[in-house]
């Protein structure tokens, strides 16, 4: 068929008006066919679309294609309006009544992604706006708790120092100029097939995303594609293809472990799954059925699962592999035994192979290969496999990011790439610092990058373009086991800007519908059933049983590299680790994050490079002295922390700090620990360590860390009990509560010390972010801390984390103090605080022997740190200058509660009211219900044996209580008799 | 009245009605005047900006603010116990002192009272402690230390003031026959309330002076307890003590006195007053300053011996008070506020304007570092080891703190420029006395 002149939107669309004006004023065009006639359309339009100018050679699917490819272009031509954006429908799928009237929240499921994995997570909305973050309870990655990171995405939606417009050089450009430049540009990468095109993206398990990267691949048959993530995970990979000799990824299940070992790493806080592998552990303490699991923890730096572990054996990193071989050589592997096997090994092999099956060893994504390979040896041979193990397809493109940053500044260094396309990522900031790839990026004649704030690669680059944030894009992610979950919009876009995939899409000629693109990849996955399952899956925010499948693996025959000699030099091991705030440093300008106490240093706002006491003290360093560290000729300041159970001889370096472009608040914060990273060495070195004579202030929100044989955080062996504390006398009468009663109990053998309810209820309280400074002064606002105390010698610690909310003290001791009667106790034993009513004295403060009164002692929304408004909780009351505050057991939550059970004209039922840390905490530590009904979760928690109240001599009668943690006698650490157990 | 040609009443009368009043005077009012703007500038900020410009945090919510207060407090308190008793019982030495008494005790009530208000984080509804029939129909809370300092402090004001007042009315009436301006005649008529030196004038202002005195007394126990109170009825293992409210009578008592012994020292270098406060008078104040001290060594002492009977948090908060990080402000109250006045001791010493000047001012600040002490280092160590910290004052609460003391001279300069500062009526008295 003779292909007609294409009535093709796009000259009058994206050329804009003033590109048919010529030189005398604007030329009127009667129909398409004869604007379309006009030389310079002819001429776009051969360049654009080189087949479809010549009649006869297209097909109809082809057509088709390409008139998507106009519509696509038309599309981003509304992006230059805010309006035309925002008008948009959302088409998403919220959960529940989608008729549910103004001002209740609505709720979609979506997946937010870590690392490249997909976490299932629940968007809470209110009046158009996301407000909070829970953990998708149908998803496999969080069950319905969160981390941090999860929680804190809300804000980094309303992160000022986003983009708002597309960058040429610096300066700001509007689209339709953008537009202007890229189309000619396309057009003549599609016509030389991508020469010269290079694209980097980071590694990311979307189906959609890696589908689109296929589908440019074959239009640009001649570009390279690069994958680069700093959070390198090549040695795993190697470590399984040594092992299986194919890449796979391994999936723990800690529910079925009887004895769990880890080589460094940290699987509850690191490892893809994290969130995950902290509630099967909790799941698998409580199986009553069962004895106690172990946990046995050989590490550098000390970890939360370290914290946790039952054990744990602090070594330089370069100790670790022979510890496995030992491990390794007592399990009958490695044919015999090694020399000079490390005194726990043998005791380890015997719990390992006791457990057999129930075994498990986990290697942190730190480690060579060669651990990687000896964990995966000692899993097969105690037939971990299926049972606490199962290795996977790859859920992540299986591509070595090392050689493929590299090959890319090779490629840049030979000026092979005219056209570079950073898809997302920081690589300027974070790729290895022996590839200076800043240097190199400003030599490609044209790059262009796709992120989302001016960051240090946007200022390498030529031009910028803003990426949406994730509650504003369609898209897929799958979970660490391969869980596939679907992304949606919760939000119309801030501002214009573009997804991912949109990118990726625009290169690869497809429609510039976010939506599209990911319904494209179902509908040829899915076929008939697409419409239905669609709709599901974004209603529900995952794909039922879409997890890969085990595959067989088999230990090759030379699986194993054989021994290396350690280097005995006198270097320091230098360990570098994603920080448990700003992870590779992405969330740098992320308030909440940045202001999170660091779980075990309790540091904020910052960075320091973490040491043994025993290294402090030979290097006569104290925590805040700064030291310099060499590495292969590359040279970082920075201020040392002293960390007890830290591995002597080690240092770790804690990544994503030190940032020079994020348009916000993570501006200059704490040291740039890549400086040092190489690419050959991701995420272990040596270094020189020398003293410099300099101090910096790292500000902490504890300072004190023993418990001073004061019984606040108790410990039990296996079912044994604490002594029942008799009620003591009161001169008031006891206050009879006849409806609810509510309570709370924190179990802390659950709690990990995770941070996910402080920000949870950072998130849901509106808790205000004050700032380093204000921090220094101990003015920070949580409302929930979690406490950290150490107990035992230094170089081997015991770690105890206590959270520590209000306790809405029966007789609490603040109610009396305050002259204005701001905090009363509610009808149903609340604590209330009035903020209105208070005048500021301060002395209920005095008053709390918890201390978990919080000041506003200047107006905390006036500061710089204040977030955006948007993200503000309509439910919780924004408190002004000169206001106590305080946990108030989430009483917006209890109302809604009691509201939905009025209407329904039922009782509130046990369960129904979950307070923010509750609904975030990955184990369950946290159980909050009615203590005046007998049967409630909180009530049998009550009259458990472990049940304790804090501070029971003062007679304050908290309704927050605490279930000690179960220790086993013999791993209670040999000193302190009274400071833990007292 | 017709005033009697006195050689006694004359130059102390004379000084208020005195059109210029000397180069000393002048330079010293410029000094506070310089602190009032310091003054001026530290407490708009803190009222504008909130009290985030002061070092205060979580646990120490309360820092300097409540230092000064209760230092102001006990120099109010003892300059007026001191007044009171004179009052009350006759002493010869009141016709020398007890005017500087009153005067030092109601202006630092006035400084006193400025913290209450401006620690506040919301210092314009301080009239929410006030039981006012509100629309909210909130009361305050009657259980409330707090609520109790509110009454205390207006209360204490109201009746030092009184008591200043009320002893100032016959002088008031001398000064109006004796003024030559019609402005100073009309101001000084107004204050002398008709006073026209009718026996039944003297003899409902014998009791009604005598009155306000007794009220004074269980009044300045009960404000000097209350603010103790407002530290032992908390938790805090340092302040949650009984014996806390009589350490800060006692103390103030001695700090008091250490006060009116050297603003009687200064006031009669200044203004050649040594007739008035002769000898005599300044041993005799010596001597209760000593003993005063006495009784503040007895609570130090008394102090460790209850820590050691309490429970284990109160002992370590206490051994941290005396050994800790604070242990300068422990060890300054001690040797400033116990050991130096032991000095008076020594007749030499009592009589001597240095020495009795060295240790008024020692005894005052070595209660300041009493209340420092005990108001930060008391808090330092609380239950929970995780929220052990400490506090240190920025420069806008220091500058509040010089501030008031701009003030407190000030009002004593304006006191000694406008109004006799020696008691003429009781001078008069004396001298007919002493001629009969």
């Amino acid at each position: 068929m003779p292909v007609r002149p294409p009535i093709d939107p796009v000259p009058h669309a994206h050329l804009g008006d003033e590109d048919l004006g010529d030189e005398g004023g604007r030329r009127l065009w009667r129909s398409p066919e004869e604007l379309a006639a006009a030389p310079e359309v002819s001429r776009h339009l051969e360049a654009e679309f080189p087949g479809s100018v010549e009649p006869g050679v297209i097909d109809r699917r082809e057509w088709l294609r390409l008139m998507g490819a106009s519509l696509m272009l038309t599309d981003l031509t509304a992006c230059g309006s805010h309006r035309a954006i925002t008008g948009a429908p959302l088409l998403s799928h919220p959960r529940g009544r989608p008729e549910a009237a103004p001002g209740e929240p609505v709720v979609f499921a979506t997946s937010l992604e870590l690392d490249g994995y997909g976490r299932g997570a629940l968007v809470r909305t209110q009046d158009g706006r996301p407000v909070k973050i829970e953990g998708n309870p149908l998803h496999p990655a969080t069950l319905g708790a969160t981390d941090p990171f999860l929680q804190a995405e809300v804000l980094s939606l309303y992160d000022p120092g986003r983009s708002r417009t597309p960058h040429e050089n610096g300066a700001p450009r509007d689209w339709q100029t953008l537009l202007r430049f890229l189309r000619p540009l396309r057009n003549e990468l599609v016509v030389n097939e991508g020469r010269g095109l290079s694209v980097l993206l980071p590694p990311i398990a979307s189906p959609t995303l890696n589908r689109l990267v296929e589908l440019a691949r074959q239009l640009f048959p001649h570009a390279r594609w690069h994958l680069f993530s700093p959070m390198v995970d090549d040695q795993h990979r190697g470590g399984m293809e040594r092992a299986f000799g194919r890449p796979v990824d391994l999936v723990y299940d800690l529910t079925q472990a009887d004895m769990i070992v880890t080589l460094g790493g940290d699987l509850f806080t690191v490892e893809p799954g994290h969130i995950r592998h902290a509630a099967d552990w909790q799941a698998r303490r409580r199986a009553a059925d069962r004895p106690l699991p172990r946990l046995f923890a050989v590490e550098t730096t000390p970890s939360l699962a370290g914290a946790r572990a039952d054990e744990r054996l602090a070594l330089r990193p370069r100790d670790v592999e022979a510890i496995a071989r030992a491990l390794a050589a007592s399990l009958g592997l490695l044919g015999g035994a090694v020399s000079d096997p490390h005194p726990a090994a043998a005791r380890l092999a015997r719990g390992l192979a006791a457990a057999g099956e129930r075994g498990l060893v986990a290697a942190g994504r730190e480690q060579p290969p060669s651990v990687h390979a000896l964990a995966a040896a000692i899993n097969h041979r105690l037939g971990a496999f299926g049972r606490t193990v199962r290795a996977i397809e790859p859920v992540r493109p299986p591509v070595d990011t090392a050689a493929s940053i590299m090959a890319l500044a090779e490629a840049i260094a030979a000026d092979e790439v005219s056209h570079l396309l950073i898809l997302g990522g920081n690589p300027a900031y974070d790729a290895p610092a022996d590839l200076d790839l800043p240097a190199l990026i400003r030599r490609v004649r044209l790059s262009l990058h796709v992120g989302y704030a001016f960051d240090e690669t946007a200022s390498a680059c030529r031009w910028h373009v803003p990426r949406c944030h994730a509650l504003e894009a369609f898209g897929d992610l799958r979970a660490f086991d391969g869980t596939l979950g679907l992304c949606q919009p919760a939000v119309a876009r801030l501002a214009p800007s573009l997804s991912l995939e949109e990118t990726l899409g625009l290169l690869a000629g497809q429609n510039l519908d976010g939506r599209g693109l990911v319904a494209a990849t179902w509908r040829e996955a899915w076929g008939e059933a697409f419409e239905s399952r669609f709709a599901r899956a974004l209603e529900d925010g995952v794909v039922a049983d879409t997890a890969f499948p085990p595959v067989e693996v088999a230990l090759r025959p030379d699986w194993d590299s054989g021994p290396r000699d350690p280097a005995a030099d006198a270097s320091y091991d230098v360990v570098f680790a994603p920080d448990s705030s700003v992870w590779d440093g992405r969330f740098a300008n992320n308030g909440w994050l940045q202001e999170l106490p660091r779980p075990l240093t309790k540091q904020v706002w910052g960075n320091a490079a973490l040491i043994a006491p025993e290294t402090a003290n030979s290097l006569g360093v104290r925590s805040g002295d700064v030291v310099e560290i060499v590495s292969e000729g590359r040279a970082i300041a920075a201020p040392v922390w002293v960390l007890p159970g830290h591995a002597p001889g080690a240092v770790t370096l804690p990544l994503g700090y030190g940032r020079t472009n994020t348009g916000g608040l993570g501006e200059g914060v704490g040291f740039d620990a890549y400086r040092l990273r190489t690419a050959s060495a991701p995420w272990r070195t040596r270094a020189e360590i020398r003293k410099i004579d300099r101090r910096e202030a790292l500000v902490t929100t504890q300072l004190h860390h023993a418990m001073q044989g004061r019984a606040l955080v108790r410990a039990v062996a296996p079912g044994e009990a604490l002594p029942k504390e008799e009620p003591q006398p009161s001169l008031y009468p006891d206050w009879p509560y006849e409806g609810h009663a509510w309570g709370m109990v924190i179990d802390l053998d659950a709690c990990i010390g995770c941070n996910a309810c402080v920000v949870a209820c950072q998130a849901e309280n509106n808790v205000a972010v004050v700032g380093p400074e204000e921090v220094a002064r101990g003015r920070e606002m949580h409302w929930l801390r979690v406490d950290r105390y150490y107990a035992g010698a230094p170089d081997a610690p015991s770690t105890y984390f206590q959270p520590v909310p209000c306790m809405h003290c029966e007789t609490a001791p603040c109610e009396v103090v305050c002259p204005v009667n701001a905090t009363v106790h509610s009808a149903e034993g609340l604590n209330d605080m009035v903020y209105n009513r208070c005048v500021g004295t301060r002395t209920c403060s005095n008053n709390c022997p918890y201390k978990v009164r919080r000041f506003n002692f200047i107006d905390y929304r006036a500061t710089a740190f204040a977030p955006d408004d948007d993200v503000l909780n309509p439910q919780v009351t924004v408190r002004s200058r000169g206001v106590m505050e305080k946990c108030t057991y989430c009483v917006q939550r209890i109302s809604a509660a009691r509201i939905a059970a009025r209407i329904e004209d039922r009782p509130i039922r046990d369960g129904e009211i979950v307070t923010a840390c509750e609904q975030a905490c990955p184990t369950q530590a946290i159980v909050f219900g009615d203590v005046n009904d007998p049967d409630s979760r909180v009530s049998r928690l009550k009259r458990e044996p472990r049940h304790y109240a804090l501070l029971p001599e003062l007679n304050t009668r908290p309704r927050t209580t605490y279930l000690a943690r179960i220790e086993r006698k013999d791993e209670r650490p040999p000193t302190p008799s009274g400071e833990a157990g007292r | 009245m017709t005033s009697l040609p006195s050689t006694f009443t004359s130059p102390v009368a004379e000084a208020p009605l005195r059109p210029r009043y000397g180069p000393v005077w002048r330079l010293a009012l410029a000094i506070c005047a310089l602190l009032l703007i310091l003054l001026a500038l530290t407490l708009g900020a803190s009222l504008a900006l909130g009290v985030g410009l002061w070092g205060i945090n979580i646990p120490f919510v309360w820092g300097f603010d409540l230092v000064n207060y209760a230092w102001w407090i006990g120099i109010a308190n003892g300059a007026s116990l001191f007044a009171a008793i004179l009052v009350l019982r006759r002493h010869s030495l009141r016709t020398a002192v007890n005017r500087f008494a009153e005067a030092v005790a109601l202006a630092a009530a006035v400084c006193a009272g400025l913290f209450p208000i401006v620690h506040l984080g919301r210092p314009w509804l301080f009239y929410w402690v006030f039981p006012y029939p509100a629309t909210s129909e909130v009361w305050p809370q009657f259980r409330s230390t707090l609520t109790w300092d509110f009454w205390g402090i207006l209360s204490h004001i109201v009746v030092i003031g009184l008591l200043w007042y009320v002893g100032l009315i016959p002088d008031f009436a001398t000064l109006r026959d004796r003024a030559r301006r019609p402005a100073a005649q009309r101001a000084y008529g107004l204050l002398a309330l008709g006073w026209r030196n009718s026996v039944r004038h003297w003899s409902h202002h014998q009791a009604a002076y005598r009155l306000v005195a007794i009220l004074v007394l269980p009044l300045l126990t009960m404000m000097q307890s209350i603010v103790a109170l407002e530290f032992a009825t908390t938790l805090v293992p340092a302040w949650h003590d009984t014996r806390l409210p009589l350490h800060f009578v006692a103390t103030g008592l001695a700090q008091g006195l250490a006060m009116v012994l050297l603003v009687a020292m200064l006031l009669r270098w200044g203004l050649a007053l040594e007739r008035h406060i002769d000898d005599r008078d300044v041993d005799l104040l010596g001597r209760l300053v000593v003993a005063s001290a006495l009784a503040s060594a007895f609570l130090s002492l008394e102090e460790i011996a209850a820590a050691l009977l309490a429970e284990p948090s109160q002992w370590a908060a206490t051994v941290n008070r005396i050994t800790g990080p604070r242990r300068g402000a422990y060890m300054a109250a001690v040797v400033l506020g116990v050991l130096v006045p032991q000095l008076l001791w020594l007749r030499a010493a009592r009589r001597s304007v240095i020495a009795a000047t060295f240790v008024g001012a020692s005894v005052s600040l070595g209660v300041w570092f009493d209340r420092f002490s005990i108001v930060v280092g008391g808090a330092e160590r609380d239950y929970l080891p995780s929220l052990w910290r400490s506090y240190a004052p920025t420069l806008v609460e220091s500058g509040l703190f010089i501030g008031t003391v701009g003030l407190f001279g000030a009002l004593l300069l304006i006191f000694a420029r406008f109004v006799p500062a020696v008691s003429l009526f009781e001078s008069r008295h004396d001298e007919q006395e002493e001629r009969t």
